[in-house]
C-alpha cells in the first residue's frame, strides 16, 4: 500500500471480492421469497388446421395448426428485486403414436414481461416504451404485471411438424411455462414439484383436444 | 526494482509464480469443462438477439448434461452451426421427438423469425449434439472486457504492456 | 531540471508512511465491507436492485477517493532516519533488516 498504484490495485481487488459476495447474496435472496404461481384457466377457444407453404418460394405444402386460446394466470410472485424479466410461453404438446410414442412440443405464443428495472432495455417502439416506463413510475418492482388475463388470443406462431402433418392428431394439450431471468444468479423455470418455498405451477395444463381435419380451401360459406 | 532480475533465483521464482497463475486458470477452466461436459462452460454474449434477457457482455454459465431431463422447449441453449465459428445463444421453441435424435428449432427472443436461416444449408433443425450447453447461470456485464478487447485490438497490446510492467515492478 | 522531474514522479507515485499504509488498508477493508452490506440491506428492504447498485458504486468510488491519493493524514509518521555518519549512536540490536520494506 506504499504507492498510489498499489493502493488502486489492492482496493480494486477487494472491491471485486465484495461485489462478488453481494452478487451471490442477491442471487441467494431469491430462494427466500416464496413463489406460488397459479393458472386460473387455460383453454383453447378455436382450433384450425390449414394448408400452406413454409415461405413464399417454397413448393412444399405443410399443414399448420392455428390455436386460439384464453389464459388467466397469476405469476406476480415471480417479480422480486432480482427479476429482470419473466418469459411466459404457451406450448402445444401432442404425442406421435406412429413415431414410437414420442412427444412433440411447439411454442404457440410467448411474451416478455420486464421488471421496471429492465424497462429501458425492452425492444419496443419509443411510444410504447415510454408508456411502459411511465406505468411503473416510482416503483422498483411491479407485481401487477404478473397478472395475466388474455382472451381469445391469436397464436404468434402457427405450428407444424417435420413431416408436414398435424391434422387429426389427438391428445393435444396446451401448457403454460415461464422462465425467470434474474439480474444475477441462476435462471429458473416453472416446476412440477415443490422445492423449498417455491411451489409447483398450479393448473398449467389445458384439457386435451384434437387437431381438426384440414380446413378445405375456397369453399364458399353457406 | 529491476534489480530483482539480476538475482537469478528471484527471477526464476517470479517466472514460476507467473506460470502458476496461468496454469491454475487453465486448470480451473478445463475442470469446469469436465464437470459441465461442455467445451466452453462460460460464454460471453456477443449479440443482442436475446434482449432484454441478455445484453452484449453478459456472462453465461452453461450446463451440458441431461441428468434430470432432456434438453427441452423453453431452455436457452448455445449451439454451433457447421462451418460457422461463432456459437449462437437462442431459445428452443420447438421439439419433435425424444432423446438424442429429437429435432430442435431455436429462436432469439428479440428476433422476429426462427433460426432456420441461420442453420447450415439444407439443415432445418438442430439435434442434441449441435448444442454445447444450456444456460443455467447469469452474471451481467462482466464479460464486456473481452468484447472491448476483440473490437479494439490495440487494447490488447496496452493490456499486455501493463501486465508485463506490473510483473517486472512487483516485489516478491 | 532533474530535481523537478523527481518531484513530479514522487507526487505521482503517492508514497505514504508505514502507519499510513496500515491505516489505508484498514479503511479499505472496513469501509468497502460496510458499503457492500449497506447496499445489500437497503436494496433488499426497498426491493430495488438499482438503488443497491448505485449505493455500491457510489460508496466504492468514495473509498477510492479516500485511499488512493497520498492525503496528509497518511503521512503523519514519517520514518526518522538517523543522521548521515552518526555512527556513534547506532546499536546493532536496533537494526531491522527487511528487504521487502526497503
Amino acid at each position: 500500500m506504499y504507492s498510489s498504484i498499489v493502493r488502486i490495485q489492492n482496493t480494486f481487488g477487494f472491491f471485486t471480492t465484495v461485489a462478488f459476495c453481494i452478487a451471490a447474496l442477491i442471487a441467494a435472496s431469491d430462494f427466500f421469497s416464496p413463489r406460488a404461481p397459479t393458472v386460473n384457466s387455460l383453454k383453447t377457444t378455436s382450433v384450425q388446421v390449414v394448408r400452406g407453404r413454409p415461405h413464399y418460394y417454397s413448393t412444399k405444402k405443410e399443414e399448420y395448426a392455428i390455436i386460439k386460446f384464453s389464459l388467466d394466470a397469476d405469476l406476480s410472485d415471480l417479480f422480486t428485486w432480482n427479476t429482470k424479466q419473466v418469459f411466459v410461453y404457451v406450448t402445444a404438446e401432442w404425442p406421435e403414436i406412429n413415431g414410437g410414442n414420442t412427444t412433440n412440443k411447439a411454442v404457440i405464443w410467448d411474451s416478455i414481461i420486464t421488471s421496471p428495472s429492465a424497462d429501458h432495455l425492452t425492444n419496443l417502439g419509443p411510444a410504447s416504451k415510454k408508456k411502459l416506463i411511465k406505468s411503473a413510475k416510482g416503483k422498483s418492482i411491479d407485481k401487477s404485471r404478473g397478472k395475466l388475463s388474455i382472451k381469445n388470443q391469436r397464436p404468434k406462431y402457427q405450428i407444424t411438424h417435420p413431416t408436414g402433418k398435424v391434422a387429426s392428431k389427438d391428445g393435444v394439450q396446451l401448457k403454460l411455462h415461464y422462465n425467470v431471468q434474474p439480474w444475477v444468479g441462476p435462471l429458473t423455470w416453472n416446476q412440477d414439484k415443490h422445492i423449498g418455498l417455491w411451489k409447483a405451477l398450479k393448473n398449467g395444463v389445458s384439457k386435451s383436444f384434437k387437431f381438426p381435419a384440414v380446413k378445405a380451401k375456397d369453399i364458399p360459406r353457406a | 526494482m529491476l534489480s530483482s532480475l539480476g538475482n537469478p533465483r528471484q527471477a526464476a521464482a517470479q517466472i514460476l509464480n507467473f506460470g502458476l497463475v496461468l496454469s491454475t486458470a487453465f486448470m480451473m477452466w478445463k475442470g469446469l469443462s469436465i464437470v459441465t461436459d461442455s467445451p466452453s462452460p462460460i460464454v460471453v454474449v456477443l449479440s443482442g438477439s436475446m434482449e432484454p434477457a441478455f445484453q452484449r457482455g453478459d456472462l453465461l454459465f452453461l450446463w451440458n448434461r441431461n441428468w434430470l431431463q432432456d434438453t427441452d422447449v423453453g431452455e436457452v441453449v448455445v449451439y454451433n452451426v457447421k462451418d460457422k465459428e461463432i456459437p449462437i445463444v437462442h431459445r428452443v421453441v420447438r421439439k419433435f421427438g425424444d432423446g438424442p435424435e429429437a429435432k430442435l428449432l431455436t429462436k432469439g427472443d428479440n428476433n422476429g423469425a426462427d433460426d432456420t436461416d441461420l442453420y447450415a444449408k439444407g439443415q432445418d433443425y438442430l439435434v442434441r449434439k449441435d448444442i454445447i450447453g444450456s444456460v443455467v447461470g447469469f452474471i451481467p456485464f462482466v464479460g464486456y472486457v473481452t468484447i472491448m478487447l476483440s473490437e479494439h485490438p490495440w487494447l490488447k497490446t496496452v493490456m499486455l504492456g501493463i501486465m508485463g510492467l506490473v510483473v517486472v515492478l512487483q516485489r516478491e | 531540471m532533474d530535481q523537478v522531474l523527481d518531484r513530479v514522479r514522487e507526487g505521482a507515485e503517492g508514497q505514504i508512511d508505514f502507519e499510513g499504509q496500515k491505516l489505508a488498508e484498514l479503511i479499505v477493508n472496513i469501509s468497502l465491507s460496510l458499503v457492500g452490506a449497506i447496499a445489500f440491506i437497503v436494496g433488499y428492504l426497498q426491493q430495488d436492485i438499482k438503488l443497491a447498485l448505485y449505493i455500491a458504486l457510489g460508496g466504492s468510488a468514495m473509498v477510492f477517493v479516500a485511499v488512493v491519493p497520498a492525503w496528509p493524514f497518511f503521512k503523519r509518521n514519517p520514518v526518522k532516519w538517523l543522521p548521515v555518519g552518526g555512527g556513534a549512536q547506532v546499536q546493532a540490536a536496533n537494526l531491522v533488516v527487511d528487504e521487502k520494506a526497503m
